[in-house]
């Protein structure tokens, strides 16, 4: 059986996709699949950090593509998750280093090895985004509920549905205090604009700040709330029907008298 | 015909204006929020500004002033000659010395020249005081243009492991023939003081750069992101205060080391801001 190739991509930067990348990639692991994690941000990676993997690196992805070593050596495993590996971006070259082809090839191999083939992309619609879409059999995007995000997330929908790539939404760092009090868009006005399936709601933690430079995946933390909204889109993933969450919270008095609105 | 972009370059004595790149590596960190608002608080100050969006395909800029109704042309017109400087530039609808340059949407990074791009500086930089470049995501090509016409750089980074080593990567690639300044963006005093996110110090003992300024995190500027209404421009927030501090610095008629926030008092928090 082949594997699952996934591009998580967003157009705009700082919306959450490398944090995407490693806690959805965790809490399928975390379930029993083999999950490989891609870096494709050649130049930029980020990913090892997210992981805390940064010390443990010794290929890169660029030295898999030329041949310079193997593809097992390059793979960095977790070491909370041993069904969970990664593979590093090479640091101080650049994206041009990789071809389309090459990519695609190398997303392939990677697929024999495992179930689940999630590809961190670079910002943008360059050459990077280019190269990481390329082996993906099926994308999220991941957007905040900010205008500009939005527009960008828009543009990057077209290009997926130009390549034919079915793609799933996740609206990342919600502030349900903020939608109420109409300062954000809420997940409903999100998937109006883009017209896509929405995969997941995640909102807005500080707690991820923390673990993100800390390298631990917030999955892993047990008693997170967050470990628990990744679980779910792990689950609706594999196909099952999760109903979302819904962070319309309850309001001051409701939270008083005991309801849940 | 008569040439019709009025005002060129024989009949006004030539400016010699300033090219400020804005960039940061990582995506998201706050560069087109920080190109707007440094933008409208040396605009209101009464010098001349022009903000160009370098992020062909993927335009941010316009929305963040809310221009982006009156957007027209951009960069690709007038660098291909389908339109003048003159009809590219929007006057923002607040500050009359304000100019937008937009980028193209529908185009690609790759079909800009970088050498026509580098020139189109230079003649901004023969009329406008200042002219700020807004730098997309990444280390391609996009990148590459944003910084060619620059001779001065802010770096803009939030407080967090993978801002830095992007921000120390972008410093790098920015080389030694520019002035590249840092401005620390999002910070949460409550976290740092928690160790949950790093300092200040923590930030700039890797980057070591001048420190133009800080700016709190802080929910208004998505707000004002999303309204298009730049917070520098709001007399009463605090955090457009950040901004017209930092547009001071740049224009060099404020030193000294600048402030960082700090966490609000119990009773500030109970009779709001003392500002």
């Amino acid at each position: 059986m082949s594997a699952r190739r996934i591009v998580l991509t967003s157009g705009k930067g700082g919306v959450g996709k490398t944090t995407t990348t490693a806690n959805v990639g965790a809490a399928l692991a975390k379930r029993g699949h083999r999950v490989v994690l891609v870096d494709a941000d050649i130049g930029l990676r980020n990913l090892d950090l997210v992981l805390g993997v940064e010390k443990r690196i010794v290929f890169d992805l660029v030295e898999v593509v030329e041949g310079r070593c193997q593809i097992r050596q390059a793979l960095i495993k977790d070491k909370r998750l041993d069904n969970l590996a990664i593979l590093p971006a090479a640091q101080t070259r650049d994206k041009t280093a990789v071809s389309e082809l090459q990519f695609a090839q190398l997303v392939e191999q990677l697929g024999e090895l495992c179930d689940y083939v999630l590809i961190d992309c670079p910002a943008g619609i360059e050459h990077g985004f280019r190269n990481a879409i390329a082996g993906a059999n099926e994308a999220i995007v991941v957007t905040t509920p900010e205008v500009s995000a939005i527009r960008d997330a828009d543009r990057v929908i077209g290009k997926l549905h130009e390549r034919g790539l079915p793609l799933r939404l996740i609206v990342n760092r919600l502030r349900p205090e903020m939608v109420r009090s109409g300062d954000m868009l809420s997940v409903d006005d999100v998937t109006d604009i883009l017209s896509a399936e929405l995969l997941g709601i995640v909102p807005d933690d500080e707690e991820v700040i923390d673990t993100t430079n800390r390298g631990e995946p917030v999955v892993l933390q047990p008693e997170s709330r967050l470990a628990a909204i990744y679980d779910k889109i792990a689950r609706r993933l594999e196909g099952e029907v999760v109903p979302f969450t819904t962070f319309g919270a309850p309001g001051f008095f409701a939270r008083i008298f005991g309801k849940a609105s | 015909m008569i040439e019709q972009e009025a005002p060129a370059a024989s009949a006004v004595p030539r400016k010699r204006g300033r090219a400020i790149v804005v960039t940061s590596g990582k995506g998201g960190v706050g560069k087109t929020t920080t190109t707007a608002n440094l933008g409208a608080a040396l605009g209101a100050s009464g010098a001349s500004v022009v903000l160009v969006d370098a992020d062909v395909g993927l335009r941010n800029l316009d929305i963040v002033l809310g221009l982006e109704a009156r957007v027209r042309h951009h960069v690709l017109d007038v660098l291909e000659g389908s339109a003048t400087l003159d009809d590219a530039l929007v006057t923002d609808k607040r500050v009359p010395t304000l100019r937008l340059l937009a980028a193209a949407q529908t185009r690609e990074k790759d079909e800009v020249d970088t050498a026509a791009f580098r020139d189109l500086i230079a003649s901004l930089r023969d009329r406008f005081d200042y002219v700020l470049i807004d730098c997309p995501a990444g280390i391609e090509k996009g990148f590459a243009n944003a910084i060619v016409g620059a001779d001065e750089a802010i770096v803009v980074c939030t407080p967090e492991v993978s801002a830095v080593r992007d921000a120390d990567r972008v410093v790098g690639l920015l080389g030694d023939g520019r002035s590249v300044k840092l401005i620390v963006n999002r910070l949460r005093p409550a976290l740092v003081r928690k160790g949950k996110m790093l300092s200040v110090d923590d930030v700039n003992a890797i980057l070591r750069l001048p420190l133009l300024g800080v700016i709190a995190d802080a929910p208004d500027v998505i707000v004002s992101t999303n309204k298009g209404e730049p917070v520098a421009l709001d007399a009463a927030s605090p955090v457009g205060e950040a901004y017209r501090l930092i547009a001071q610095r740049v224009a060099g008629t404020l030193t000294g080391e600048p402030e960082i926030p700090r966490e609000r008092t119990f009773f500030e928090k109970l009779f709001g801001s003392l500002r």
